[in-house]
């Protein structure tokens, strides 16, 4: 029986193909990753139909590369070696809502927009990163380590345990998950961690290249009752970083988030492009956002003791940074960026960074926060050097741990029809990567060309990398290609 | 094999003549016991032998040298910093190296971005109190301050403080770790460059490598720098009082403070703790077992057990205590909130504030561990899990049945159910149940039950700290995952192929049941014959 035959027996002839016209919508992407073949698609609907699919692929040595969104911005779901796309869109489930723990339950193909709206519903919400798109797989987010712009939890990580394929086909749940009989038993799922080793470590930006994750436990979060959308325009980031030094510590805000003018007018612009170049041209350079809320008990009284730390902290020691409910100039913004943040991006609007130039490229790392001017003149000069202006750049800061450190991410937007504008993109976020790695950016989401910069530089990580990878996928045939593999 | 000359002489050429010595009085100080923690069990008669040799490098480097030198030489080896988990830190083959990184204790505070970086000989106590000198904070965790935080890390990691500041395994920065065969693997941003202040990554995240839940007790490697994570605290002093033993932190009151409650009930216990965390508010929330007061009022044995005595199945079966730790971490506002949104959550569950010294005795200074050897000489935690609250309050009851079984030697407790309370602002819960024994008491039944408690938590479907190397993996692999022992095997073959870093560790229980008579009737499950015997 040749391949196709078998995947159809396993998902159905209605969830697998190898038409080239259905096989090429997931030919590209929203990055500049050079479009790749696939042979065949399936679309399972259970672990186990999983679990037969990875075990066919890996007895056959066919590469699988799993893809749990309907949009990808890292080219990391592009097929690179041909073989089988496992589309996970069937697995949508939100498995169980646990108020009692504040967990939910779901599978990979769970999108943002399904997610959020089936947690409104029982008074819950997920902290999220900014502007998800509604269609994207909130499990592969979290997976990916996409940042939260809500920072106050000390326990940062929201996921819990959760339930893989390896690599050989085996079905594999973690952490407390790992029971007998989960999910009929006591323990529900609340830890990550073990059996044995923190497998869960192993699957974290790993771009599908350890296995498939099924489902996973996540933390939620209650709704607030009131929430106070503050903003102050900034000239001086590192001005501003001594601000947040002083002020998150302290545990104060819940939503915080610093936005260049090229950014920030990118999310408010609704006609385009009058809109956005108006706001490019009124912003500030940077506004900081910082979201006060008053939760589930004496939520005014919570604000209140927030907003008289602010107070206090403006007026003796940062008198000049304006913080207030309005960003002068821009009236009614309060009323428009909450639901901003606390939504993900509309499936039916372009997603911001797209609705620029088309396509965008975005180079994002860790660091200390005093060094993020520093990155950001360096960024800079070497954008001139492309001919790419300064001001075109949209830069995002997102303080992370109590602003111990931060994650700055720039986007070069581009038009993808052009290519000679699309090698230049290539061309400068490869330089600026390598220049910027070499004064201490820390990258841990190494997609496509990042991928050879950041290992060769971490020789020792990747040749361990490697020897896991080994262990757990001994025909490399899961999304090879990418990272170190 | 034992060590010899040249071998010797290959080891001293890395550390000096100094810091090495195969002197079998020097050796002798590192037999596992008398005392600690599992001390004087069957694990630690049949399974611990006096080193060989005992070594101690300062650097990584020489961890390194030394660790290859073995490797080449089939030389076993096993890494050892403060030495709280006794019997399983001790080596378990005859003419092993001892690798005691006491010396490795260099410390670094980054007060702006929170985080110390540490070698596996610096201990919390000092770490602490320099945390608290620049408005930061740690977990010290049941181990006590006088344990190496890396150790602690890379095994436990928790204590109530854990309502707010959560998993251990968060805390983990940039980490130097020598492989079993000595290659230098650097985690998180250690990995691209110099700064440790970052823990993830590139890519997949090696730090599953360092644990599982808990630890791998030294048998994947050397863990010889790491960053750790601090938490912001307030910043006021809290003052040191007391004359030792009886020392305790003064507590700025307005910032800083406990709170006892009575509850009339478990359930009153649990809801109390889950709108808590609902609240997001306080810095700890516990429920502790009755004996630990009689603990901390005892200053001796005599005067814990005339305490004890008073006690009964019935003062047990009523005592339902909530602690709560409230820290103004903001604001003394803050605090006046977090106390108000508090006595809201009491009153609807009916708890009433008991008089409540305005001090700490414990979890934020150092643990209790040195406590826990008062009353009969042997304490072992046989179960310290992190889940839910859904599975920790019946977690301690399901121990509590079973330990009747095997009381005496057991100390009788009168079914006390052990501690519980929430992790990570009630997204989880924590369960841990502890055992005490009389040393002169024949104590195989302890070692029965230890296992006969793995068995109950498979049945129950409970979660369960003691995975891998802490209970025969033959017995708990199949049960969680499933198979979850085939690729810790898989994993342990891979980067230490001879079997070298603490052997036969993670099979050291399946090899002490196989070896210790009393413990043959409890084998009811499948393992290959080729363990090492």
């Amino acid at each position: 029986m040749d391949v196709r035959s078998r995947l159809c027996e396993i998902v159905g002839a209605d969830n697998c193909s190898d038409d080239p016209v259905q096989l090429r919508i997931y030919e590209s992407d929203f990055s500049y990753t050079p479009a790749g073949a696939a042979n065949y698609v399936a679309k399972p609907a259970s672990a186990e139909e999983v679990a037969g699919i990875v075990k066919l692929c890996n007895e056959n040595r066919i590469p699988v590369v799993p893809c749990s969104s309907q949009v990808h911005f890292y080219g990391a779901t592009i097929p690179k070696e041909g073989g089988l796309v496992l589309d996970l869109s069937r697995m949508a489930k939100v498995l169980e809502i646990d108020p009692d723990n504040r967990r939910v339950r779901f599978e990979a193909g769970v999108t943002w927009g399904q997610l959020t709206r089936e947690l409104k519903e029982k008074g819950f919400r997920v902290i999220m990163p900014l502007t998800p798109p509604a269609q994207r797989s909130v499990l592969t987010d979290f997976l990916e380590r996409e940042e939260p712009t809500n920072q106050v939890y000390d326990y940062g990580e929201p996921l819990q345990a959760m339930e893989v394929v390896w690599p050989t086909g085996e079905i594999f749940r973690m952490g407390s998950a790992s029971v007998n009989g989960y999910p009929d038993s006591p323990s529900k799922g609340g830890n990550p961690s073990g059996p044995g080793l923190d497998f869960y470590r192993f699957f974290q930006c790993a771009q599908g290249t350890m296995g498939v994750v099924t489902w996973t436990n996540l933390k939620i979060e209650s709704i607030p009752k009131r929430d106070k959308i503050l903003f102050a325009p900034i000239d001086d980031l590192d001005h501003v970083m001594d601000f947040l030094h002083r002020i998150l510590p302290r545990r104060i805000g819940q939503e915080v988030l610093l936005l260049n003018q090229v950014d920030l007018a990118a999310i408010l612009a609704e006609e385009w492009p009058g809109d956005f170049t108006r706001l490019k041209d009124a912003l500030p350079p940077w506004t900081l956002i910082l979201v006060i809320s008053g939760l589930l008990r004496r939520p005014e009284e919570k604000l209140a003791y927030e907003e008289s730390f602010l107070d206090q902290v403006t007026r003796n020691e940062f008198s000049d940074l304006r913080l207030g409910e309005n960003l002068p100039g821009f009236p009614g913004l309060r009323n428009r960026l909450l639901p901003i943040l606390r939504n993900p991006w509309p499936a039916d609007v372009p997603h911001w960074k797209n609705r620029v130039k088309g396509a965008c490229q975005s180079l994002f790392f860790h660091t200390r926060p005093g060094k993020a001017q520093q990155f950001v003149t360096k960024v800079n000069e070497i954008a001139a050097r492309y001919g790419y202006p300064g001001q075109d750049i949209g830069i995002y800061i997102q303080p992370i741990e109590h602003n111990r450190a931060c994650r700055p991410e720039f986007t070069f937007f581009y038009n993808p029809a052009d290519e000679d504008e699309t090698a230049t993109i290539r061309a400068l976020y490869r330089e600026a990567a390598a220049a910027l790695l070499k004064e201490g950016a820390v990258f841990t989401r190494p997609y496509g060309d990042l991928a050879p910069i950041v290992y060769e530089r971490a020789a020792s990580y990747a040749a361990a990398l490697k020897r896991i990878k080994k262990v757990f996928d001994p025909n490399n045939i899961m999304n090879p290609s990418n990272l170190c593999f | 094999m034992a060590i010899s000359k040249e071998i010797y002489k290959a080891l001293e050429a890395v550390v000096g003549s100094q810091y090495i010595s195969d002197d079998p009085v020097i050796c002798e100080g590192y037999r596992s016991g008398p005392g600690g923690y599992e001390s004087g069990l069957g694990y630690e008669r049949v399974m611990t032998k006096v080193p060989g040799c005992v070594i101690m490098p300062r650097t990584t480097e020489e961890v390194q040298r030394i660790v290859k030198v073995c490797y080449r030489n089939d030389v076993p080896y096993v890494p050892y910093s403060t030495g709280f988990y006794g019997s399983r830190s001790h080596p378990h083959v005859e003419d092993a190296l001892l690798i005691d990184l006491k010396r490795m204790n260099d410390f670094k505070l980054d007060e702006k971005h929170f985080y110390v970086e540490v070698g596996p000989g610096m201990i919390y106590s000092p770490i602490q109190e320099e945390c608290m000198k620049h408005g930061a904070y740690v977990v010290i965790g049941g181990g006590g301050a006088q344990a190496s935080a890396i150790a602690n890390l890379i095994g436990d990691g928790w204590s109530p403080l854990s309502h707010r500041i959560g998993l251990p395994h968060r805390r983990i920065l940039g980490t130097e770790v020598v492989m079993p065969d000595g290659e230098l693997l650097k985690l998180g941003s250690l990995a691209e460059g110099d700064d440790p202040f970052w823990g993830e990554g590139p890519g997949p995240d090696l730090r599953g490598l360092l644990r599982g839940y808990t630890g791998l007790r030294g048998c994947l490697g050397i863990v010889t720098r790491m960053a750790i994570k601090t938490l912001p605290f307030q910043p006021e002093r809290l003052e040191p009082t007391g004359i030792s033993p009886n020392t305790a932190l003064a507590l700025p009151e307005k910032r800083v403070k406990w709170i006892n409650f009575v509850v009339p009930s478990k359930d009153a216990q649990v809801q109390a703790m889950r709108e808590i965390g609902h609240a997001e508010i306080a810095g700890a929330v516990t429920k502790v077992p009755l004996f630990w007061r009689a603990i901390a009022k005892a200053e001796c044995k005599e005067e814990f057990w005339d305490l004890w005595s008073k006690e009964n199945e019935e003062t047990v079966a009523n005592f339902f205590i909530v602690r709560v730790l409230l820290i103004g971490y903001t604001s003394e506002e803050q605090m006046e909130y977090d106390e108000r949104v508090l006595m809201d959550i009491m009153s609807e569950v009916g708890g009433i504030a008991r008089r409540t010294k305005p001090s700490d005795e414990s979890w934020i200074k150092n643990a209790d561990s040195a406590g826990m050897w008062l009353m009969c000489g042997g304490y072992v935690s046989v179960d310290y899990v992190i889940e839910t609250l859904s599975q920790s309050p019946d977690h301690g009851p399901s121990y509590a049945d079973l330990k009747r079984k095997y009381t005496p030697p057991l100390m009788p407790d009168y079914g006390d159910p052990g501690w519980f309370q929430s992790f990570e602002l009630g997204h989880q819960g924590y369960s841990e149940f502890l055992v005490y024994w009389d040393q002169d008491d024949d104590t195989n039944p302890v070692d029965q039950f230890y296992v006969d408690t793995s068995k109950m938590n498979i049945k129950n479907r409970f979660y369960t700290s003691l995975l891998g190397p802490h209970q025969p993996l033959y017995l708990t692999g199949p049960q969680y995952g499933p198979n979850y022992h085939e690729f810790l095997l898989k994993v342990k073959n891979e980067f230490d192929p001879k079997w070298k870093s603490h052997p036969p560790v993670p099979l050291a229980h399946d090899v002490f049941v196989e070896r210790a008579p009393w413990m043959h009737h409890m084998k009811d499950w499948e393992s290959p014959d080729d363990l090492p015997k």
